[in-house]
């Protein structure tokens, strides 16, 4: 059976790990922590700015120009993996056209597009009547969200456990698995709110599903959706959850909490990567390996003292920006963000002269350059697309 | 505290905190307990207000599972830095029972001769509720059945054999569990290694100090593992051990939390292997016999927090799957709850409980649980009420050195 390591559990790496298992290879995913997942909304932004707000974002991804990584996945390697990962999680997880952004309210009461989304949530697209928050939940300024949206604010001083005066969206989340809760909860709000109304809560009605979302709309007679809250995000967790729960179904072995310091290389293969373990280090051996490791955020990338920017596992060769790192307005387009490492069609990095630096290496998610992915919402489509697009290139080389 | 060099290195990656609460969300504790207030409240946080002494007593409430520095990111030693502060917070009072707890070796040589009378008194509740209210330790904790003959006895009795050791020498670590308290898995340990060609080595060894360090208790416990570590050193031979907690005190707690700068301990940190990472070792390298007679058992594993945080993933699962018919649950659960003598506290007791809920229920519906220390396979015994074992045994029956069904049920 053939082996692959996949370097990295944010959604870039989890999805490859997943697929890689999928088509059979034997695959170990290795993760100095958690990736980014519990602290996103939970959706899966495939393009919300080119930079004007997209409203068909396999549209705006077939268009975008070279270096974009979304001119190397091409939008039919980028569909079938969004339809992959869509079906493979299932409406429960994820609903929503590939072709069409949804429109949904942030924590701030803003509108964000976004291509996929947990239905508990998508259900928040158009008219929003309240917005209801909790006293003891900061994460959540339910006054702000409702001004924003020309919503009526209800708030209820309703602590999620004992009497703490204030908690994260976890807390509140875990509170609402509980049944006896969610009719405490019912009798609570259900005075403050009229028949039929459309409202909106944080999300944090359950921890591990949103099954108490369907309860709770009966028994407020209500049409209730989620709107993410600030980190820590329950619908962000849930996503990360069902990943790792499909991770192991396909067969993933799971290296936790050690960073790859090393490699060792037999001609134009990578033949292990070495694990800083405790006490001596691990060499995983592999046919084939999937750096996902991330940008900047997650020290895929790194910027020394001196401005030079490197990949610090493989010290793979970086596009950085010509000119000068930082815009000067903060709010600005800093080319610093669109730095990482370049990849040919088959999503191997390569080096200046466009040749794969490594035959068995793949480079997937926010750790490949040419993308503004925090202006232009393009992350999660940019790591599905790739990881898809990396699996599909490691299976015909198997 | 600063003159720990430990501490010193732990702090130095506390400005890698972005507050980003993926800590927070995964604390086992934290889950169950309104008096935990999370890993990064009382870590990276409370840090900063620091001298030395602590501003919030809550960070006792800390088990030291370390699950939150491994899901951290951004490679924050969270844990580490809890169970320094702790330290700092208690060694001006330290509770009688913190120092009587992490006396292991204490209890199983005084329990070891009278067996019988200690087992007895562990299992009276009238006694048991004195201890309670004297010591702090409740009722209902988990406590080892003592055992009447001890490794070391074993091992000093068995017949002796010319060993036909084609693969060489290796050193065997039984800890003061392994030496007293859960003899079998000891001496399955021993027989495996054998089976594969190994000539073992038991030399006189004492106790790593792991139970000393989680109580804040470091001088001793510094002076435990570096006397310990002399000992293991043999030549440049292997180090085995099946006590996955002490692995973990001799591979990183004593030099990333104590920060004990000792020459022996960094080279025993560096021979030692997991009983079962040595056999993946060898599965990988192609040397493991594979020829396993079938185990025809549905079992549960759980990798004990210990163990994950030694980042090597779950060799123990890995082997197991070698062995036909044998099919392994992975329990999934972060901790389960005991973490060392936490969970044998009065005051802590039910937080323990309440952290192993979920394992303990998924425990009851398989006739085996594995798991590879000590003190979890007690608290799983004693809160789930089932059979629990260390993985080497499944290996140990599937190579025919012992019965079919005589070990893992």
């Amino acid at each position: 059976m053939a082996k692959a390591v996949v370097i990295g559990a944010g959604l870039a790496g989890l999805t490859a790990a997943i697929r890689l298992g999928e088509v059979g290879f034997n695959v170990t995913l290795l993760a100095a922590g958690y990736g980014g997942l519990p602290l996103s909304p939970g959706t899966v932004d495939v393009f919300g700015y080119a930079p004007k707000q997209v409203a068909d974002p396999l549209q705006a991804a077939s268009e975008a120009p070279p270096p974009h990584p979304y001119a190397v996945i091409g939008a039919e390697r980028l569909r079938s993996g969004l339809e992959w990962i869509a079906n493979s999680l299932g409406p429960e997880f994820l609903v929503g056209a590939i072709d069409r952004n949804w429109l949904l309210p942030t924590a701030a009461g803003a509108l964000r597009p976004t291509c996929l989304a947990p239905p508990s949530m998508a259900a928040g697209q158009g008219q929003v009547d309240a917005v209801i928050g909790f006293a003891q939940l900061k994460d959540f300024p339910a006054a702000l969200v409702a001004g924003n949206l020309g919503a009526r604010p209800v708030i209820l001083d309703f602590p999620a456990r004992d009497a703490e005066a204030e908690c994260s969206s976890v807390v509140y989340a875990r509170a609402f698995d509980d049944p006896g809760f969610r009719e405490r909860f019912a009798a609570a709000a259900r005075p403050l709110l009229r028949p039929g109304e459309r409202v909106a809560l944080p999300a944090v009605l359950g921890s591990r599903d949103t099954h108490p979302v369907r309860e709770v709309s009966g028994l407020l007679q209500a049409e209730v959706f989620e709107v993410a809250t600030v980190p820590p995000s329950v619908p962000g967790l849930r996503l990360n959850a069902a990943l790792l729960a499909r991770a192991r179904a396909a067969g993933v072995r799971m290296v936790n909490g050690s960073r790859a310091v090393g490699f060792s290389v037999d001609k134009d293969r990578i033949s292990a990567v070495e694990v800083a373990a405790a006490g001596s280090p691990e060499f995983l051996r592999a046919d084939a390996f999937v750096l996902a490791t991330g940008g900047f955020e997650s020290q895929g990338l790194v910027m020394d003292s001196h401005g030079v920017i490197s990949e610090p596992l493989f010290g793979l060769p970086v596009a950085a920006p010509q000119a000068a790192a930082f815009a000067a307005d903060f709010w600005a387009d800093h080319p610093l963000l669109r730095a990482g490492v370049r990849v040919d069609s088959e999503l191997r990095p390569v080096d200046a002269d466009a040749g794969p630096v490594h035959s068995n290496l793949r480079a997937v998610g926010g750790v490949i350059g040419g993308a503004n992915r925090i202006r232009e919402l393009s992350g999660d489509g940019i790591a599905i697309g790739s990881a898809w697009a990396a699996a599909e290139s490691l299976r015909r080389m198997k | 505290m600063t003159e720990l060099v430990g501490h010193d290195f732990a702090r130095a990656s506390l400005d890698h905190c972005l507050k980003c609460t993926i800590c927070e969300t995964q604390c086992p504790v934290a889950a169950v307990t309104p008096l935990f207030p999370g890993p990064k409240y009382v870590g990276p946080q409370a840090e900063r207000f620091r001298a030395g002494l602590s501003v919030d007593a809550s960070v006792d409430y800390c088990s030291s599972c370390g699950t939150c520095t491994l899901v951290c990111p951004q490679g924050v030693q969270i844990a580490e830095l809890n169970s320094q502060a702790r330290a700092a917070m208690k060694a001006k009072h330290m509770p009688p029972r913190d120092r009587l707890i992490s006396q292991t070796t204490l209890m199983g040589a005084v329990m070891t001769p009278f067996a019988p009378l200690a087992n007895w008194a562990l299992g009276n509740r009238p006694i048991r509720t004195v201890v309670e209210h004297t010591f702090g330790i409740h009722r209902d904790a988990p406590m080892p059945p003592a055992q009447s003959q001890s490794f070391m006895g074993w091992w000093k009795r068995r017949p002796q054999v010319q060993p036909d050791a084609p693969r060489g020498q290796v050193v065997f670590f039984h800890g003061c569990a392994g030496g007293y308290f859960e003899v079998e898995t000891s001496k399955c340990a021993v027989e495996v290694l054998e089976f594969l060609g190994y000539e073992v080595i038991v030399p006189e060894q004492g106790c790593c100090g792991l139970a000393m360090q989680s109580n804040g208790l470091y001088r001793s416990a510094g002076a435990a593992v570096v006397k310990l570590s002399q000992s293991l050193l043999h030549g440049d031979l292997p180090i085995i051990s099946a006590s996955g907690s002490c692995t973990g005190m001799l591979k990183h707690e004593a030099r990333e939390i104590m920060g004990v700068a000792d020459e022996a301990v960094a080279e025993a940190g560096r021979r030692i292997r997991d009983i079962m990472q040595f056999l993946r070792d060898l599965l990988e390298a192609g040397e493991l016999p594979l020829n396993f007679a079938p185990i025809n058992k549905r079992l549960l594993y759980h990798a004990p927090c210990q163990l994950k945080s030694q980042g090597m993933g779950m060799p123990a699962l890995d082997v197991l799957q070698l062995i036909p018919g044998l099919e392994v649950d992975e329990s999934g659960v972060p901790c389960c709850g005991i973490a060392g003598t936490y969970g044998l506290k009065r005051e802590k007791y039910q937080i323990a409980q309440a952290v192993g809920k979920s394992l303990f229920d998924q425990a009851k519906t398989h006739d085996l649980v594995v798991c590879d220390t000590e003190t979890c396979r007690w608290q799983i015994r004693k809160s789930a009420g089932v059979r629990v074992e260390h993985p080497i045994m499944a290996v140990h029956q599937g190579y025919g050195l012992s019965e079919p069904g005589a070990l893992i049920g």
